[in-house]
């Protein structure tokens, strides 16, 4: 790449920028349906309803109800992001270097293609089908039954009757999980198979227990593939709709619900706080992303090299 | 006895995780088969496929998948083709530009489409087919990470630039280059871009449900609202599909390899 | 007694057998080289010796101790990879100094061993370098000092010139001779490579599909193989098929010209096969010796070899001279002479391994 350009430099950088021209559809395309869409959102943001430059629909801010969706949506993503991250990371380390039987680790891979792809309504119905109220799960562990005590029957083992409720965060957390690990598992596997296998021999053979092989070579080496992946998580699950939508019929306020709801019918009461309120979420998306980038870089320079 | 050690830990999370996909979907299914009470049928899907708007908003959603994966390949293969040819140093620049639909949510993104195009002078929201241009443009937006990586990642692993230089010396123009010759050795890397943009437009709600078009996930939310067991055979019957997607994606990918590995 | 030794070492992964009935015992301080082609086992009987393989059956002593089930942090030997699996989140130092810190060593005693040992592969300056900033002979140095960085008992090497180019291997193999009487420390090293084997070794292991053929030192492997496998893998040699002409006379023949090769009872009557050193022929006539005349096939100059190809009634001989400038020799396709010791040639029962 730097050949090329040195090659082409002499005297004609303006000849480098004419060749963009073949890239006009496409920047034009960006333009028209991301650039100018979120411009209009980010200038409605600082205006007031006559056009005028204004702070104050970041006011919602104030707006415990608002600040509430942003502080749901912060709590949901990072840490389904963070158990799918864990557990996500078991199962790619279990599929990798031929530690589970093989026809777990193409099962394992095939699915986590899957059920990484799969989020959405159908997702929700699943959960909803599974551990709802009527849910298949939730059936069976009701009609566990014993003979109590005076001829009572006992059945211990309803969720719904240990406040477990899918239709809540917590059922929130589960149904995202679904999609959240399998990614982890996607983003980490190539990681952890450039660890190589002398790494952890050469540990070992220098006297290492497995323990300290992992606190000092392994995790060091993975850190920013870790980090990375996380983060990747945090976004897929910060922006997620239909899923929460689905499964709560929109009762849990999440900055996307929110955002839905102000698109419909202007629930905040005044149109550019809803701008506000989306141009927050980019804020918030655009720091996770830019991480990531860094991240991904230094971790591609690590490997290259 | 050090790696059998091991080998317990990676069996146990590997059979978490196998619970973990498919305790739902075996429980989805067998409660998608309860519809008729006290036996198991098929009743739920009979229900589901006999029901007009299903067809309907499948065959919207089909339409519009192959209509955007079009769109998508006719934007990004001359793009990219482009960069590799005339413009190498560009493309930092284009792996940043290309992950920023991530950073806008596509609710954000709805809104912005809506606002933005909903008013004069465009006002692209007054016409049904105003509004599929608009729907088309967010589905190529939203897959365009995708899409672009599969073709990014297909461009790299060919010589673009020996093959052009070689079919330019044999007197074919840039047309010809592309159809004849890169996109022939992209089939596999543009096949699975397409199959991923396909599954994710069969399965999106947030563009329909806003811009109010009867595509197959808002049918489903309309559905989940509204009943309880053709739902669950909803979500098996998506399940299938993205599965087949899936499928034919390994399947295709790996009929390449064997195709490298004979060829060298 | 022996400092390490092998006994009935046995190893098979699944069906295939890797290692087989292998024997040796190793004196402190000795360097011992396995030699072979690849995929004879060599890298599983060190794995062996390391402890990240176990045997199928057999024992690994050490200094008396039995060590055959001994996880391999337990076994205090340094082993040097042909992939040198340096740490490449830790500079040279830490590198060097990794296991000292596992093992819980206070920080100015690491330092000051990290020093001793970056001294002694003359790296002093490289010592806050990643891996990836350092060339591969570097790397491979630093390697090997971060082995020997533990005091091991026993030094393993796996291939660890393989991976670099032509003149670093050169040099390094020098080093490693060094470093390795300096320290006196009793050395393994594993290679496919004769001329590293017998360059470093005080003896040598031959070994081929997961049996010793051979085990002595470089010199009488050369000159007296155990076998047509050793006398064929090690350097060049002719094997040319003979008849036997008169057995009490010794005496054999090479299409129609005769060729004295001493004793042949211990071959049982099989077809034969006579064993010489390409270098060991001279051309012209010789009195004494053995001598044939043939037609040059090719000459090929080597640099400082020049090989010729007689054809003798048929069959292809080949010849390893120096090339003198007194050399003369004749077109392709002249008559030529040529002769050698009759101890320099010995029969074999013809068995091609
Ligand atoms: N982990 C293993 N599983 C199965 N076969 C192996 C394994 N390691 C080595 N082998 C086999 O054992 C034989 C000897 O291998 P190796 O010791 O690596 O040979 P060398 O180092 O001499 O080239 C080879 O045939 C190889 O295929
Ligand atoms: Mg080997």
């Amino acid at each position: 790449m730097k050949k090329t350009r040195n090659r082409k430099l002499p005297g004609n950088s303006q000849w480098q920028w004419k060749n963009l021209i073949g890239l006009l559809p496409f920047f034009l395309f960006i333009a028209f349906f991301l650039v100018m869409p979120s411009l209009t959102l980010f200038s409605g943001a600082f205006q007031d309803v006559d056009g005028h430059f204004t702070l104050a629909n970041f006011s919602f801010l104030q707006n415990t109800f608002a600040l509430k969706s942003y502080l749901t949506s912060v709590w949901v993503s990072l840490i389904t992001s963070v158990i799918g991250g864990v557990f996500g990371f078991f199962v790619a380390y279990a599929i990798t270097a031929e530690r589970a039987p093989r026809w777990m680790r193409n099962v394992l891979t095939t699915f986590s293609g899957l059920a990484a792809n799969f989020g959405g309504v159908p997702l929700a119905f699943a959960f909803i089908a599974t551990l709802g109220r009527t849910g298949f799960i939730t059936a069976l562990l009701k009609g566990i039954c014993f003979n109590g005590a005076g001829g009572t029957t006992i059945c211990p083992f309803n969720p719904y009757e240990h406040g477990f409720n899918l239709y809540s965060v917590t059922g929130l957390i589960l149904a995202y999980t679904y999609f959240q690990f399998p990614l982890m598992v996607l983003t980490i596997t190539p990681a952890l198979e450039g660890l190589k296998r002398e790494w952890s021999e050469a540990s070992a053979n220098l006297g290492s227990s497995s323990s300290q092989y992992w606190r000092y070579v392994a995790l060091p080496v993975l850190w920013p593939s870790l980090l990375g992946a996380t983060i990747l998580l945090f976004g897929n699950a910060f922006g997620a709709y239909a899923t929460a939508q689905a499964l709560t019929g929109g009762s849990i306020y999440l900055v996307t619900i929110m955002i839905g709801q102000q698109i419909r019918g202007d629930v905040l009461g005044n149109p550019n706080e809803g701008y506000a309120l989306a141009f927050g979420m980019v804020v918030i998306m655009s720091i996770t992303i830019f991480l990531y980038v860094m991240l991904q870089r230094k971790t591609t320079r690590w490997i290259k090299s | 006895m050090k790696t059998q050690k091991k080998n317990t830990w990676a069996i146990f999370w590997a059979v978490l995780a196998m619970l973990y996909f498919f305790v739902p979907m075996l429980g989805t299914f067998i409660f998608s088969l309860r519809m008729k009470r006290g036996v198991l049928s098929f009743q739920a899907y009979q229900s589901v496929l006999a029901d007009s708007r299903f067809l309907e908003s499948f065959r919207y959603s089909a339409t519009m998948g192959i209509i955007t994966v079009l769109v998508s390949v006719l934007l990004l293969l001359p793009t990219v083709y482009w960069i590799y040819v005339k413009v190498p140093w560009m493309r930092p620049a284009m792996d940043i530009i290309t992950i920023l639909p991530f950073v806008v949510p596509v609710i954000v993104l709805v809104f912005g489409l809506i606002r933005t195009f909903g008013r004069p002078p465009f006002q692209l929201t007054l016409t049904t087919f105003g509004t599929d241009i608009l729907m088309t443009a967010g589905y190529v937006i939203i897959t365009m990470p995708y899409m672009y990586r599969a073709i990014d990642v297909g461009m790299r692993s060919m010589d673009v630039r020996t093959l052009t230089e070689a079919a330019q010396s044999l007197g074919s123009n840039w047309f010809q280059v592309l159809t004849q010759v890169i996109l022939p050795n992209l089939r596999i890397a543009v096949l699975s871009g397409a199959l991923i943009c396909f599954a994710t437009v069969m399965g999106e709600l947030i563009l329909a449900d806003f811009l109010v078009r009867p595509a197959l996930g808002s049918y489903m939310a309309g559905i989940g609202r509204s009943k309880a067991y053709e739902p669950a055979a909803l979500a098996i019957i998506s399940y299938g599909l993205t599965w087949v997607c899936l499928g034919l994606i390994q399947y295709f990918s790996r009929g390449s390899q064997e195709q490298q590995l004979t060829g060298r | 007694m022996a400092q390490l030794e092998l006994t009935n070492i046995t190893k098979s992964f699944g069906g295939t057998i890797a290692v087989q009935n292998f024997n040796l015992a190793i004196e402190t301080g000795e360097f011992i080289s396995f030699l072979g082609p690849s995929g004879c086992g060599k890298t599983t009987t060190l794995r062996m010796v390391a402890g990240f393989e176990i045997p199928t059956s057999g024992t690994v002593t050490l200094d008396g101790v039995d060590l055959t089930n001994l996880p391999p942090n337990k076994r205090n030997m340094g082993m040097v990879f042909q992939s040198y699996a340096l740490f490449p989140n830790m500079t040279a130092a830490q590198n060097v100094g990794y296991g000292l810190k596992v093992a819980g060593k206070p920080k100015d005693e690491i330092d000051q061993r990290v020093d001793e040992m970056l001294e002694l592969i003359q790296m002093r300056d490289f010592s806050r370098r990643y891996p990836n900033q350092l060339s591969g002979g570097q790397q491979q140095r630093l390697a090997l000092a971060r082995s020997l960085a533990i005091r091991p008992k026993v030094l393993l090497l796996d291939e660890p010139l393989s991976a670099l180019d032509a003149k670093i291997r050169l040099e390094l193999r020098q080093e490693i001779r060094r470093i390795q009487r300096q320290l006196g420390i009793t050395t393994i090293y594993v290679t496919h490579d004769q001329e590293e084997a017998f360059s470093l070794s005080d003896r040598v292991v031959v070994m081929s599909r997961g049996l010793i053929q051979q085990v002595d030192t470089p010199i009488q492997i050369y000159n007296h193989p155990a076998s047509d496998f050793v006398a064929e893998f090690v350097g060049h040699i002719n094997l040319l098929p003979v008849e036997v002409a008169q057995a009490k006379e010794g005496l054999v023949r090479l299409g129609s010209q005769l060729i004295r090769a001493g004793q042949f009872e211990h071959l049982n009557g099989r077809p034969v096969r006579l064993a010489v050193r390409p270098e060991e022929l001279k051309s012209g006539f010789a009195e004494g010796a053995n001598n044939l005349t043939g037609k040059i096939e090719s000459v090929t100059y080597l640099g400082a070899i020049v090989r010729v190809h007689v054809d003798v009634d048929g069959h292809l001989v080949s010849l390893e001279m120096f090339n003198e400038r007194s050399l003369n020799i004749p077109a392709v396709g002249q008559p030529y002479q040529i002769n050698f010791p009759v101890e320099a040639c010995w029969l074999t029962n013809g068995e091609k391994e």
